[in-house]
């Protein structure tokens, strides 16, 4: 009986792992193994050349690194990453946050309005870049218009993505566009979490608007935000398909972020070790920041 | 009693105003740019490049979809890759995540915390560090230029996501029906195939359509993978096509954004429901 129970306990478990075979296959041959391969490609001279004629990278003392951070637009890069990480993520969260909190109140049609505001977030990425480069467009496009406008024709030629004190923020704001409504629906999802009894309560004991925001609604939306969060510092981190359409990391790089750099030197350049050189910094960078985050966000919350 | 009502409902008039004032905007900024790309395509090119432009078109054309149909019609060759890869993803997404998924809710064991991180872990890497080297893997194996080989690239990026998806819907079902099939003394797989799979539909649903849209959306696999301008899809055909020149043709460019987002746009509404909720059930628990 004892024998019966733990072959089945042993071909039970057979079961689950067979079960777990595909989806390991696709995620270690084409995620895992193409990471490590990366990184030891970034320690190599590996260039189109040794694909067409099959030979391997040869080792070349750390020369890949030595030339990305020669490059003064690595820093540069780095620079801009984390200005566009930072900024795009910042004004989500409050955005996200307002129209979370009045969607979430007793005003007409806001079912309706929760669907049709996700709209943006299934705009295919690159087709995003092209409506906010027409907006933007130097000649003809809507915003150089009003511009013109409000400025009472004192500003003409007003053409952000052309202009390199302005162009991250262009981009930023096709992000903006493209990924509020998400973290919107996650906020919206988040606040039925907020016990309705504990904020009448607080009403009647007289707690106004911002005292009923900060002590009871952001505690219990801290889950909800802790993901949403770092969701969106890791699509930030990687966004690549707008800038490339956009800018192609111009004017004078002012929009070259870790992604364009790296996607540059490996498939423009054509000179995939320093590509992997570049990517491989770039995942550091991004593990470290997560784990920075997670870090901060666990001691807030035991403060 | 009417002062206790009176401070439950303390929105003051300002704060009204406020409240309605950042709704309006918010919703501006989210709505407007596609009522724009909207009534563009409908001008003509003249009114189009109109200095100031006009808020709706003055003669009504569909001249720039005709001309999309008939002169550059090979957009619908990387539309019709598009929705071949694009189904194809989701497809198999849908067979890996219910395999997976069902093991990840279910099997308590150390094996399951170890694959439940390696799927978090492999949603971090950026695609450009993987192509570096699926470029030659894919090339050694003579996949690469194919749409099968394309195919499983973007798979494998969309896969975590979806199990980790897909196991939370496993989680919610309870675990007694299945323990009673057990006793009658069905097998695990019947049980998962005949019970189990039937009552998360809509999260299989979910899952599909998810990977759908991802996959509709991918630039950075099919711009390393494919070289071939017969085998590209979408975002990138328009990306080397149509955006090449110094300057654009933006009533064309306006009505290739509404061809290639209709679809994902009409697939989104239909299935709003499982959607929704798929989303929030895969965030919050991955």
């Amino acid at each position: 009986m004892k024998n019966q129970m733990l072959s089945r306990k042993h071909s039970e478990t057979l079961f689950y792992v067979l079960l777990d075979i595909p989806a390991l296959l696709l995620v270690i041959a084409f995620i895992i193994i193409p990471i490590f391969d990366s990184i030891v490609k970034s320690f190599m001279a590996y260039g189109v050349r040794n694909i067409i004629s099959g030979t391997p990278g040869v080792w070349n003392d750390f020369k890949n690194y030595l030339y990305i951070f020669k490059l003064d637009v690595f820093s540069m890069a780095t620079v801009n990453t984390f200005a566009f990480v930072i900024g795009v993520v910042l004004v989500q969260f409050v955005l996200a946050i307002l129209l979370a909190l009045t969607l979430n109140t007793d005003i007409k049609g806001a079912r309706f309005m929760r669907s049709i505001m996700m709209t943006p977030w299934v705009v295919p990425t690159v087709i995003s870049a092209l409506i906010w480069m027409w907006i933007f467009q130097p000649q003809y496009g809507l915003l150089k218009y009003l511009v013109g406008v409000i400025s009472g024709s004192r500003i003409t030629d007003f053409a952000i993505l052309n202009n390199p004190t302005t162009a991250l923020s262009g981009v930023g704001i096709a992000a903006l566009w493209k990924q509020i409504p998400l973290m919107t629906l996650l906020f919206l999802a988040g606040l039925q979490n907020v016990p309705q009894d504990i904020m009448e309560a607080a009403m009647i004991d007289g707690a106004g608007k911002f005292r009923r925001f900060f002590s009871i609604i952001l505690p219990y939306l801290s889950p909800v935000i802790k993901v949403s969060v770092s969701m969106s510092i890791i699509e930030n981190f990687k966004q690549f398909p707008l800038f490339w359409t956009m800018t192609g990391g111009g004017p004078n790089n002012s929009t070259t972020t870790l992604a364009v750099l790296s996607y540059r030197e490996a498939f423009v350049r054509n000179d995939l070790g320093s590509g992997a050189a570049v990517t491989t910094l770039w995942m550091v960078m991004m593990i470290v920041v997560v784990f920075m985050y997670n870090r901060v966000y666990r001691t807030r919350e035991v403060v | 009693m009417k002062h206790v009502i009176h401070s439950i409902k303390d929105d003051t008039l300002l704060f009204n105003i406020v409240k309605y004032l950042v709704l309006a905007l918010i919703f501006l900024f989210l709505l407007f740019p596609l009522y724009w790309v909207l009534v563009t395509a409908f001008k003509t090119n003249m009114e189009a490049y109109m200095v100031p432009p006009t808020f709706f078109p003055k003669d009504f054309t569909v001249d720039s979809f005709v001309k999309l149909f008939t002169v550059n019609n090979q957009f619908f060759i990387y539309y019709k890759n598009n929705l071949i890869v694009s189904a194809a993803v989701a497809l198999i997404c849908c067979a890996v995540s219910v395999f997976s998924g069902y093991s990840l809710a279910r099997f308590k064991h150390r094996w399951s915390r170890w694959v439940f991180a390696l799927l978090l872990a492999s949603q971090m890497f950026p695609i450009i560090s993987r192509m570096i080297s699926l470029y030659s893997i894919l090339g050694k194996l003579g996949i690469i230029n194919s749409l099968g080989g394309l195919i499983l690239a973007i798979l494998a990026a969309q896969v975590p996501f979806c199990i980790i998806l897909m196991s939370s819907f496993f989680s919610g079902i309870p675990l007694e029906i299945e323990e009673a099939a057990y006793v009658d003394g069905a097998n695990k797989s019947t049980i998962l195939f005949r019970i189990v799979v039937p009552l998360v539909k809509s999260g299989l649903l979910a899952v599909g359509i998810y990977a759908f849209l991802m996959t509709w959306d991918d630039y950075l696999h099919a711009a390393t993978l494919i070289q071939n301008d017969a085998r590209r899809t979408l975002s990138v055909g328009i990306a080397l096509r149509y955006l090449g020149e110094l300057s654009y043709d933006w009533s064309l460019v306006n009505t290739i954004s509404i061809v290639g987002t209709v679809p994902v746009v009409l697939i989104f509404f239909f299935f709003q429901k499982y959607m929704i909720k798929g989303l929030v059930a895969g965030a919050v628990k991955g």
